[in-house]
């Protein structure tokens, strides 16, 4: 029975850090009234990523991100290197196929990750929204960011980038692309 | 019972540990194989290769392979021919005698690491074939990564002339093909005003000092000034030439691939300007992979008779397209890569008829670091193999033979993974934040020549196998 304390306290310990890990993977991040919905594409080329809501009270107006890592997905030297990859890569494809850029994108720091944002105008069946893509890299990594809202894009934009800054989802992304 | 338990946990971890530890391999562990062994090998200067394409050039056979970009330990490999730390570019290696072969010049290509450097694709016509070239003149294409491409005199192999580039400040280029009995070149580039990083540039190399521009070509999303979705980018082509009349795109590398077939005489003549309807014009069918797998190349084989099917009143013969997946995850990080077979007989309908993978289990190859999977096959058209045997680049799985009589049923007849050297880099994942190395064979890229030796190149900097079939492969390809 002695020789069998280490094995038992070894499996307390890894149960332990399992628990920790799934409780802080599935836990909300806390940053207003941001709350995480069902992942809502289809299946494409990459698993499906995290989905947040942000009600009109809070934030204006209604506002969803949609985050996803996409490993191996980019140059590992030049990074995100145009606006066209943002078009490319963001996902806001996923939200509409048909989608304008509003104007030239530019550079952006998420989770301490360089990258660049654009805005665009999104034709959906209920009418014209704003969207927003981002794309920043680590090493050879992607984090893809696609976003919906309507009203003014400089608005959607701005809480979206307010609720990536959350240390929790700052977290996730990390651990993300650090664990494919 | 405690005791019991602990005994159970440490046969399990023993077990696993075992399985891990034997599927790791190690230098001086012999290869691997079956129905195929070892002729010679050259350390290609320990560069990490990518195309090879071997060339009959009077007596002689030269191979001509390309690289990728250094390592991040050894940027500028030194070619010990010129004592000189050289970007990775083009090894030429007189392979005449497959046993010595003879590495006979480095030409260094663009500064950069691995995908981001090197000169990778390389194909060579004969002045003697193409309708206006130098008939004393062999002729090297290759691309040289955002510089564009590039044509040598290669007639005196250890002594190339370049000729001319084509295209400067691109965004990328990659797995381009030349037809030397027109000179009509399709060059995988990235335009600097396309949405993409690899599109298609035909150009008339017919004359290869004078290379005429024909137009440019991609997929309707992808062309300048358009919006919304971007389709994905361009692998490489193949070209049947004006006989066939056909080109077959592959699209995507290891995510949301398609094969596209394009009529060439339309694609050659018709309307040029980068227009959705006119790039949409040439266009046969598409027909998409899974969302989980890419084209990185789409290999022709028109006309096969299939055996199962030959007393049948119609479809005795298919037009077939064997599709390879390229694996880019280490560890398998990713949906399996594999090879695809479609039924192209009716093209507006493409089918996919049959699938090969290596068996994971087989060699424990998740575990044995680096990437699992298939990169590429040859693509020799030679009588020795074409529509007899494919052999498909399955990176630390090696150089796979595949019976591919019957499309329907393809089945491996033999295998070679070779041996690890000190040369062999090491390939990582990150685990809980660290980083965990192993070392395994990564072979890239395959080419038979007309005489029947098959070169397996590796992306891991191990160097350039030369091999032969035995036994009941070697029986199938008639050789003796």
């Amino acid at each position: 029975m002695t020789r069998s304390w280490p094995v038992i306290a070894a499996m307390f310990l890894a149960l332990g850090g399992v628990s920790a890990l799934a409780g802080y993977e599935m836990s909300p991040p806390r940053a207003g009234a941001w709350h995480e919905i069902a992942w809502p594409f289809p299946r494409d080329g990459w698993p499906a990523g995290r989905a947040f809501r942000c009600g009109e009270a809070d934030c204006g107006a209604e506002v969803e991100v949609y985050l996803r890592p996409k490993l191996g997905f980019c140059n590992c030297d030049s990074g995100v290197a145009d606006d066209d990859e943002v078009d490319r890569v963001a996902d806001v494809d996923m939200i509409s196929p048909r989608f304008t850029p509003l104007r030239a994108g530019e550079v952006v720091d998420v989770a301490d990750m360089r990258g660049r944002i654009r805005a665009y105008d999104l034709e959906m069946p209920e009418g014209k929204r704003t969207a927003i893509g981002i794309a920043v890299s680590h090493r050879c990594d992607l984090m893809a960011v696609a976003a919906q809202g309507r009203g003014d894009a400089a608005r959607v934009q701005h809480e979206v980038l307010t609720f990536l800054e959350s240390d929790a989802l700052k977290r996730w992304m990390i651990a993300a692309l650090e664990n494919g | 019972m405690g005791g019991r338990g602990t005994a159970a946990c440490c046969t399990v971890f023993l077990v696993l540990f075992a399985g891990v530890a034997s599927a790791q391999p190690k230098i001086g562990d012999p290869p691997e194989a079956s129905n195929m062994k070892l002729v010679g090998t050259s350390d290609l200067q320990a560069r990490s290769a990518y195309q090879p394409t071997i060339h009959h050039q009077g007596d002689r056979w030269i191979a001509y392979i390309g690289h990728h970009g250094g390592t991040d330990a050894i940027p500028d490999p030194v070619n010990p021919m010129t004592g000189k730390a050289e970007p990775n570019g083009t090894s030429i290696v007189d392979v005449t005698d497959p046993v010595h072969p003879k590495y006979l010049r480095h030409i260094p290509g663009q500064e950069g690491k691995y995908e981001s450097g090197g000169a990778q694709m390389v194909r060579i016509c004969d002045g003697k074939d193409l309708p206006k070239g130098d008939r004393n003149a062999v002729y090297m294409l290759r691309a040289v990564g955002s510089q564009g491409h590039e044509i040598w005199n290669v007639a005196d192999p250890a002594n190339p002339v370049l000729v001319t580039k084509i295209g400067e400040g691109l965004k990328d280029t990659h797995k381009s093909f030349w037809e030397c009995d027109t000179g009509v070149a399709y060059l995988v580039s990235g335009a600097p005003d396309w949405r993409t990083r690899r599109m298609t540039q035909i150009y008339d190399l017919a004359d290869p000092a004078h290379p005429v521009k024909i137009r440019d070509f991609g997929l309707p999303g992808q062309e300048p000034g358009a919006t919304g979705a971007v389709p994905t980018e361009l692998h490489g082509p193949i070209s049947t030439g004006p006989k066939g009349n056909r080109v077959y795109f592959g699209y995507g590398t290891n995510k949301g691939g398609f094969l596209q077939i394009v009529d060439r005489d339309k694609l050659l003549n018709g309307p040029k300007e980068p227009t959705p309807d006119n790039l949409k014009f040439p266009e046969i069918a598409r027909m998409p992979l899974s969302a989980m797998n890419g084209a990185h190349t789409v290999f022709p084989m028109p006309g096969m008779p299939i055996a199962e099917f030959a007393h049948d009143k119609d479809g005795k013969t298919r037009d077939i397209v064997m599709i390879v997946d390229e694996a880019i995850q280490n560890e398998c990080g990713e949906a399996r890569q594999m090879v695809w077979f479609a039924d192209v007989t009716t093209e507006a309908r493409p089918m996919l008829i049959s699938s090969y993978t290596v068996p994971e289990a087989s060699g424990n190859f998740c575990e044995r670091g680096g990437r699992f999977g298939s990169h590429s096959s040859s693509e020799s058209m030679a009588p020795v193999y074409y529509k007899k045997l494919a052999f498909i680049a399955f990176f630390n799985a090696g150089v796979r033979a595949l019976d591919i009589r019957d499309p329907y049923h393809p089945k491996e007849v033999g295998y070679f993974i070779p041996s690890i050297t000190a040369a062999t880099d090491k390939r990582c994942v990150t685990i809980d934040g660290k980083e965990r190395c192993k070392v395994a064979i990564q072979t890239n890229n395959v080419e038979t020549d007309d005489r029947g030796y098959i070169y397996a190149v590796d992306r891991a900097n191990t160097g350039l196998h030369i091999l032969e079939l035995t036994g009941e492969a070697r029986a199938i390809a008639g050789l003796p």
